[in-house]
């Protein structure tokens, strides 16, 4: 990489032209978040100063603090992680069920099936709140956790088949046909066979429905109303309404729910950019 | 060959659970739509039954039709602006050396954050009194360009289109990156020894190689552009005067806020037949652009 010094390319000039380009886009995608960690721990007051950024002194922890207090974050942090672990799981099971009666078995009608989940893939989540909404009121599904859960699984499903059918095409049959000659039944190969060997994009699919999850709020604010439900969004949202004059405890909130995405987003790196091309990149 | 793999009830053991989930929570509310659509259902009943919503929306409604262009215009800058450039980015990491991991990680950390964080940082940013860009702009001497970034009807649906695309520059960048660095390397050691420069083998080799990426993603940029709402939402609901109004986020405000579930229904349901037409012609569009390799 970069050996071929002999091309016009690999001039000095152009380097320097090149590098400059990416630090601006460098920048650009990194500094508003600086920024937002600068405000964090900043007196409200210091907001309105004329500099870009301002060193915090003394450093406003209290921010955090009251992000923690007013902001209910630990309680919302943890429906997050009870609705993220319950998707991940049905939809990883789900999924590739699905995906191996489409990938492998023979059955007339899987030209059917795989097109009903392609349509699925277009519908966009947000034209099914309102009869979701409705639906959930009739069968008193709102207000609790299925009704995060469910549909978000149901979402979820399509772009995962398309992943897991991706990988089973690549796969060959043999190891199955022995299994199945050998005695174990159907479900058996599913989950003691395709499941330890499919590990890697289980692991795509999990880190797509997490983020999908984690990251969701329409569905949360339209279909959640109790506290006790409530997932990290609304940690925000209370800082938009009732304390909309406390900037810093906001700015804590959001430091407070983007970092922990950032530090396993560098600590994981390709596991995660592997998970996020998946399904794109192979076309 | 085996009879497990052609048995009906493994079928509808393994397919089951799976289809519960796609009728129930995407095809049955996509039906209840449907019916809803033709009612005036206000969230507790309904007394009429017939196409005042669909005609409503199609003669008199102004508002959606801009819900509908805003949708259109920001697919069309993903696509004539974040794309080319996305490509052009990821094709120059791959010269970066040393820095080619950093930068590869640092400009997609905006695309692991959630919308509702960023959508939220940006009104911070674009926030008149202590906003970062207004602030910035003095700073260079340019203070006669401060705005009223999201307050003002004419220009708030600009800084939406760009923070959409700040926001999603990071994911596009990713994936024409993975394609780049999936380009077989004896290609392009071929074309150095062939004399070619690093402009003619991006031109002439890997940006052929990256087409059907540049198709799928084309497609997904158009549909994502159609399916905004989350950062709308979340940065300005809408307003001012409507100006920055998306399908979903029109759907929501004319359900939840005006208390017409009928006649957001209907809109919902005209939402998923853009969305269709709009990924078929997409698809039709794109097909012959793509040679054999």
């Amino acid at each position: 990489m970069g050996a071929s010094t002999s091309t016009r390319f690999g001039a000095r000039s152009s380097r320097v032209l090149l590098f400059l380009g990416l630090a601006i886009v460098a920048f650009l995608s990194i500094f508003p978040l600086v920024w937002m960690v600068n405000f964090s721990l900043l007196k409200s007051g210091d907001f309105f100063g004329s500099n870009v950024l301002k060193w915090p002194d003394p450093f406003q922890w209290v921010n955090y603090k009251n992000a923690f207090t007013l902001g209910h974050v630990h309680a919302y942090l943890l429906n997050s992680v009870i609705v993220a672990v319950v998707v991940i799981t049905v939809t990883v099971i789900v999924s590739l069920m699905l995906s191996y009666v489409i990938a492998r078995m023979d059955w007339k009608w899987n030209v059917y099936l795989s097109g009903l989940v392609m349509v699925c893939l277009i519908v966009p989540i947000y034209s099914t709140l309102l009869p979701n909404f409705f639906i959930f009121n009739k069968i008193h599904l709102i207000d609790n956790y299925f009704s995060l859960i469910l549909p978000n699984i149901a979402f979820l499903i399509p772009l995962s088949v398309f992943i897991f059918i991706g990988f089973l095409q690549t796969t060959p049959r043999a190891i199955e046909e022995a299994a199945v000659i050998d005695g174990l039944s159907l479900i058996g190969v599913v989950f003691r066979i395709i499941m330890p060997i499919s590990k890697p994009v289980i692991a795509s699919v999990g880190v797509l429905a997490f983020l999908n999850t984690w990251n969701e709020f329409i569905m949360a604010i339209t279909y959640i109303s109790s506290d006790n439900y409530k997932t990290l969004p609304f940690s925000l949202i209370q800082f938009t309404g009732q304390y909309a004059s406390n900037y810093g405890a906001q700015f804590a909130v959001m430091t407070l729910i983007a970092l922990p995405l950032v530090v396993l987003y560098m600590l994981f790196t390709d596991r995660i950019t592997n998970s996020l091309t998946a399904g794109a990149v192979k076309g | 060959m085996n009879k497990l793999w052609m048995d009906k009830r493994n079928i509808a053991l393994l397919i089951a659970p799976g289809l519960v989930f796609i009728l129930g929570f995407v095809l049955l509310p996509t039906a209840v739509a449907l019916y809803l659509s033709f009612t005036n259902f206000d969230g507790v009943d309904y007394q009429t039954f017939n196409l005042s919503n669909y005609k409503d929306i199609f003669l008199h409604d102004p508002i959606f039709w801009r819900a509908l262009r805003n949708s259109i215009f920001l697919g069309l800058a993903l696509v004539v602006l974040q794309h080319p450039f996305a490509v052009l980015m990821a094709m120059l990491t791959t010269y970066a050396g040393k820095w080619e991991r950093p930068l590869r990680v640092i400009i997609f950390i905006p695309a692991i954050i959630s919308t509702f964080v960023t959508s939220q940082m940006w009104v911070s940013l674009l926030n008149v009194q202590f906003g970062l860009v207004n602030r910035m702009l003095t700073a260079v001497g340019l203070s006669s360009w401060k705005q009223d970034w999201l307050g003002n009807p004419d220009i708030a649906i600009y800084s939406i289109i760009f923070v959409a695309m700040w926001q999603g520059f990071g994911y596009a960048y990713l994936l024409y990156y993975a394609g780049i660095k999936g380009v077989p390397s004896e290609l392009k050691e071929a074309a150095i020894v062939d004399g070619a420069t690093k402009w003619r083998y991006n031109k002439s080799i890997v940006l052929p190689l990256l087409s059907p990426i540049i198709r799928i993603n084309l497609v997904l940029a158009v549909v994502s552009g159609f399916k905004q709402m989350e950062t709308v939402f979340l940065m300005t609901g809408g307003g001012p005067a409507n100006s920055t109004q998306f399908l979903g986020t029109y759907l929501y405000s004319k359900a939840f806020r005006d208390g017409l579930f009928g006649y957001g229904n209907a809109i919902s349901v005209l939402f998923i037949v853009f969305c269709l037409v709009m990924t078929l012609i997409m698809n039709r569009l794109l097909k012959k652009d793509v040679g054999e390799f």
